[in-house]
């Protein structure tokens, strides 16, 4: 019997297959959590690293994730529904919009914001987490824009003439007929890109904006250091990998809801 | 007559500033490209291997290999990779596995990039109809001759597209090396931009070669695409 022959068939065996990976997955980060808990527990040098991490470094990165999806959200819904207007120089500044910042490595945006405006504009001084916020801003309206565009060109061509012939405009047409249709299917899209922002917001490390991952790199410092000041050991790989757990923990649950969000309303 | 001079002007003005800075640092931002290059084509070809194998792998259930790989998946899938690359960098040395900073950025975003595309090919592999596999298997061919002249040319074509995203992705993750100091594109830049304080010169330039760079690959590989696209679906 070929193996590629059960591939494509009968569904029952894959669904049985995906119970027992999650299962198997649970088991191991479970077993993972286990561990770590006991490694806090029985060593002193574990307890004010795991603190300063989950009570300096989660907020900022939950701050500059929440600024990020709502900007995100907000400037892509806008850029992507006046994209479906055909008045060509409209659609060129926007396309524009989204061809550089899906086009740049979100690093180097990060650097543009922090670094050069600034030198272009006193005014334009942000701190570091506030930096990185703007920058997944631009990064995250630009994919979403794109997104909305999809959504909303997919909405078939009655739904735009009844609400006309109903005696809305263009905005209260878009607002109240089109939108509302078109964000059921951008849900899946939004968990996707709120995984993204999650994960990208250690960017923030790169310039010294205290989030987990700069929270992590501080400690490790400390702990590395000769020891009056920390154990003169490298714990790197403890703490580096409580990090990413913490990471793992909060975007596995995101990303499995994503799949079944598409699944469901596609 | 006169906005189109100053206009003019003053893209010369600014061209010429940028003509200036790069003229006079250009053997380090060539060194910085070249590096960027590398290890960027490092990194795509594994995760090319990586996505076939392990996709493969997947879609025909391989008892343990395809365990593994729904595990290193999830793993980085869903953790960021800058700690990955802080665990490959500050963590290994720990149990005496040291790695310069060039290996640690082709490695860092050739197991990324393996892990997306894997799942790229994956579902690639799975979309080949049943029929050609049943059409192979009655002409003779074996299980490895299924795969490599049938599943992988046409489940390749199908995944062609997302893989491409995870490529272009790979490229502009190079610039998170900065933070292991290598001397790639982005930290060439910034050592410039530190050193004479031309900020803004640095970074506009540094912009230009990155959207040039995703620009240009993603159109050439477009035009691949559309080369190499299924009879049925042209």
């Amino acid at each position: 019997m070929s193996t590629s022959a059960r591939t494509s068939t009968s569904p029952a065996p894959d669904r049985k297959l995906r119970r027992a990976l999650a299962a198997g997955l649970a088991l191991v980060v479970g077993g993972l959590a286990v561990i770590f808990w006991r490694a806090i527990q029985d060593s002193d040098w574990a307890e004010p690293v795991v603190h300063y991490i989950i009570f300096d470094g989660l907020p900022g990165t939950l701050k500059v994730s929440a600024a990020a999806v709502v900007g995100s959200a907000l400037i892509g819904i806008v850029f992507g529904t006046l994209l479906t207007i055909k008045f060509l120089p409209l659609q060129g500044v926007i396309r524009l919009y989204i061809e550089v910042f899906r086009g740049l490595p979100i690093l180097v945006t990060v650097f543009v914001v922090y670094f050069g405006l600034p030198s272009v504009s006193p005014g334009l001084e942000f701190g570091a987490l506030t930096a990185t916020s703007i920058a997944l801003i631009l990064w995250g309206s630009a994919q979403v824009a794109e997104a909305t565009r999809g959504a909303v060109a997919s909405i078939p061509r009655e739904q735009h003439e009844a609400a006309s012939a109903l005696g809305f405009g263009w905005v209260g047409r878009h607002g109240f007929v089109i939108l509302p249709q078109a964000l059921r299917r951008l849900l899946p899209p939004f968990v996707s890109l709120l995984v993204n922002i999650l994960q990208n917001s250690t960017l923030a490390q790169v310039i010294g904006g205290l989030e987990m991952l700069e929270a992590a790199e501080r400690q490790n410092e400390r702990v590395t250091a000769i020891p009056p000041i920390g154990l003169g050991e490298i714990k790197a790989f403890q703490i580096f990998g409580f990090v990413m757990l913490l990471f793992f923990l909060i975007s596995f649950p995101l990303t499995r809801l994503a799949a079944r969000l598409e699944k469901r309303l596609v | 007559m006169r906005g189109r001079f100053l206009v003019v002007s003053m893209i010369l003005a600014v061209t010429y500033d940028l003509w200036a800075f790069v003229s006079e640092n250009r053997e380090e931002l060539v060194d910085g490209l070249v590096n960027t290059l590398k290890v960027a084509a490092l990194g795509i070809a594994g995760a090319f291997v990586i996505g076939v194998v392990l996709g493969a792998a997947r879609a025909h259930r391989v008892p343990i290999l395809s365990q593994f790989t729904v595990g290193y998946v999830e793993l980085i899938r869903n953790t960021p990779i800058l700690v990955q690359i802080f665990m490959l960098f500050y963590a290994l040395p720990q149990f005496g596995i040291v790695f310069d900073g060039f290996t640690v950025a082709w490695l860092s975003v050739m197991i990324w990039g393996g892990a997306f595309n894997s799942e790229n090919f994956r579902a690639g592999f799975e979309a080949v109809p049943h029929r050609y596999h049943e059409a192979a298997a009655a002409l003779g061919f074996g299980r490895l001759a299924i795969f490599l002249n049938v599943t992988l040319p046409i489940g390749g074509r199908i995944a062609l597209p997302s893989s491409i995203n995870t490529y272009i992705s790979v490229l502009k993750n190079t610039s998170l090396m900065i933070v292991i100091g290598f001397a790639e594109l982005t930290t060439t830049s910034l050592n410039i931009s530190n050193l004479t304080l031309e900020t803004t010169e640095s970074l506009t330039v540094l912009a230009c070669v990155y959207l040039t760079l995703v620009w240009g690959l993603s159109a050439l590989i477009r035009l691949l695409e559309s080369r190499l696209a299924l009879p049925e679906t042209r």
